[in-house]
């Protein structure tokens, strides 16, 4: 009937009350799981090591909801395929219209101060529709490249460009750049504004830099359409819209920007 | 030394080759004996134009734009040289249609142009610089195809910001209407700066015997070094080399070499050319010296070109004729750092 005296118990009579010391032990200590193979130390030799990353991939990947299809169910759905005849930048004219509404709801005062929060609420963001332009690039072939986005995949963007083709760019080593029109009411702007802000995202805090609109110094400032533009690392975002919009990017320092 | 015909313009073999090599030269001396000053002062001097070069400032896009392009670039012969350091500041050269960028690594980046690495192998922790070429001569590079447009995309977004150029006109009849007046070019001309009768103490400048036959590789180097060092100094100025030079032993240790032979005190003259100075230029006028000048007379030219390090040195090439010796002579290529 008489427990046997636990070490344990004995422990905790030490520092706390008995009262105290019997309530620890109910809530955190006796029904606690005993790893028998715990994730420290580290794996004893390489074989270990990618035994380990192995069920660790797997464990992250059976994790991620919505699961991705394998390449076979990929193929006989269909759901990626983009006929010929879809491949017409005339078609996703509206959606980038739609996509321009939404992020400046998704946006809303963000989109005339930018800076952090606009580009935490943009990470999180969905990008297909956007309209983006290769602005950098460790690969020269790809600078320059413009249009809509129609397929945002893990590691890759899939664009129509104004030419009706369909570009495959990988993210990564690649800088996109952005432009979202503002609304415009100039009655209210007054002439103190800048003309947009530049937010960037996944880097070290930085100054919001205006924008350069790129049209000729002949127009005048109101009919200027003002825009809100901000550049994408590639390299950073090298997630499925669907992980990215729970993900928390840490501002770091990066070497190669 | 191979002999030079007047009408034909030397490109091959030594010296012309270092000679053609430096396209950008920045000052150009040439010390003789001042037994010959009236001689060269006539000849050189005054039957020759001295050489003339502009300052503008421009982008990049406007000069592969319209007329200055078709007249000067397609047609014509230039020599453009932008404003910078290349190891720190992005810099552009045009030399016989070869349009060379050095662009650090973010411009190229942007640019999208396909380029070359520029500098030390291997990361070291520094970004790597890039070097951009394009030949604007080829047949492809016209406005509307491919190639060319990729080239002026990347000059309207990334690469325009105006900057300060040095052009030099090469060819012989100047282009009417000239293209360049349009963006108010300020116009240099390099008169020589002339500095006869220098009493200096002067070291032996033929090349010992004994060092040629027996083909003695480092005493030749050391001899044409402190040859070398004499002969800047002569250049600078230094009253190191002044023939009545007494400083104290304490305070300069330099002393005129004399291992190959005596020292002698002797008066010499030299002139000097500054400015943006083509290669073409340098030849010619190593011919005109060549041609001009007694066969027996000695004469040094040397050649720097714009310094454009970061530790800012530059390259060199000097040419000496020793004395009582034609057809034979030493010449030293100093490159820079980075060249």
């Amino acid at each position: 009937m008489a427990q046997p005296p636990s070490t344990t118990k004995s422990l905790l009579a030490r520092a706390h009350s008995p009262d105290s010391a019997s309530r620890i032990f109910d809530d955190k200590i006796q029904y606690r799981s005993f790893y028998l193979r715990p994730s420290s130390p580290p794996p004893p030799d390489a074989r270990e090591a990618r035994r380990k990353a192995r069920r660790d991939r797997a464990l992250t990947r059976s994790k991620q909801k919505p699961a991705p299809l394998s390449a076979r169910a990929r193929r006989r759905l269909g759901l990626y395929d983009l006929p010929r005849d879809r491949q017409r930048y005339a078609l996703y004219e509206p959606l980038l219209g739609l996509w321009q509404g939404y992020v400046r709801e998704l946006l809303g005062n963000e989109l005339y101060t930018g800076g952090q929060a606009a580009a935490a609420k943009l990470s999180a963001g969905e990008m297909h529709g956007a309209e983006v332009e290769v602005v950098r690039s460790s690969c020269p072939s790809r600078v320059g490249i413009r249009g809509i986005v129609v397929k945002d995949a893990r590691f890759v963007f899939e664009i129509v460009t104004p030419r009706d083709r369909v570009k495959v760019v990988p993210k990564e080593g690649t800088m996109f750049r952005v432009e979202v029109l503002l609304e415009d009411p100039p009655e209210l702007r007054g002439e103190g504004q800048n003309q947009g802000q530049q937010g960037r995202e996944g880097q070290e805090q930085k100054m919001p830099e205006s924008a350069v609109p790129g049209d000729d110094a002949t127009t005048t400032r109101t009919s200027r359409p003002r825009k809100f533009v901000f550049e994408i690392l590639g390299d950073q975002f090298l997630h499925r819209g669907a992980d990215r919009a729970n993900k928390k990017f840490k501002t770091h320092f990066l070497k190669n920007v | 030394m191979a002999h030079v015909e007047q009408g034909k313009l030397p490109t091959k073999g030594k010296p012309w080759h270092p000679i053609l090599h430096q396209g950008f030269n920045h000052k150009i001396d040439l010390v003789l004996p001042d037994e010959c000053y009236e001689l060269v002062k006539q000849k050189l001097v005054e039957r020759r134009a001295p050489p003339v070069y502009y300052r503008v400032v421009m982008t990049l896009g406007q000069i592969l734009d319209g007329l200055f392009f078709n007249e000067y670039i397609k047609r014509g012969n230039i020599l453009m040289l932008s404003e910078g350091r290349k190891t720190v500041e992005n810099v552009f050269s045009l030399r016989e249609g070869l349009l060379t960028m050095y662009l650090d690594k973010e411009t190229y980046e942007r640019a999208g142009l396909v380029g070359k690495p520029h500098g030390a192998k291997g990361g070291r922790g520094v970004k790597p610089r890039w070097i951009v070429s394009y030949q604007l001569r080829d047949p492809c590079m016209l406005h509307g195809k491919k190639g060319f447009d990729r080239l002026t995309y990347a000059c309207k977004n990334v690469l325009n910001q105006p900057l300060t150029w040095l052009f030099c006109d090469l060819s012989p009849t100047p282009a009417n209407p000239d293209p360049l007046q349009q963006y108010a070019p300020v116009k240099f001309t390099s008169n020589p700066g002339l500095h006869p009768a220098l009493q200096v103490e002067m070291p032996t400048l033929t090349i010992p015997s004994e060092i040629l036959t027996h083909g003695n590789r480092p005493d030749l180097e050391d001899f044409a070094t402190e040859l070398y060092e004499w002969f800047s100094l002569v250049r600078l100025g230094s009253p190191r080399v002044a023939a009545n030079d007494d400083i104290d032993t304490y305070l300069s240790r330099y002393r005129v070499p004399d291992d190959a032979g005596p020292t002698t005190k002797s008066k010499v003259c030299k002139l000097t050319w500054q400015g943006f100075l083509t290669a073409d230029w340098v030849r010619g006028l190593l011919i005109d010296v060549l041609a001009t000048l007694p066969s027996r007379t000695w004469f040094s030219l040397s050649a720097t070109s714009f310094s454009q390090g970061m530790t800012g040195d530059g390259s060199e090439v000097a040419f000496l004729r020793p004395p009582n010796s034609a057809g034979q002579y030493l010449m030293w290529e100093i490159k820079g750092q980075d060249a």
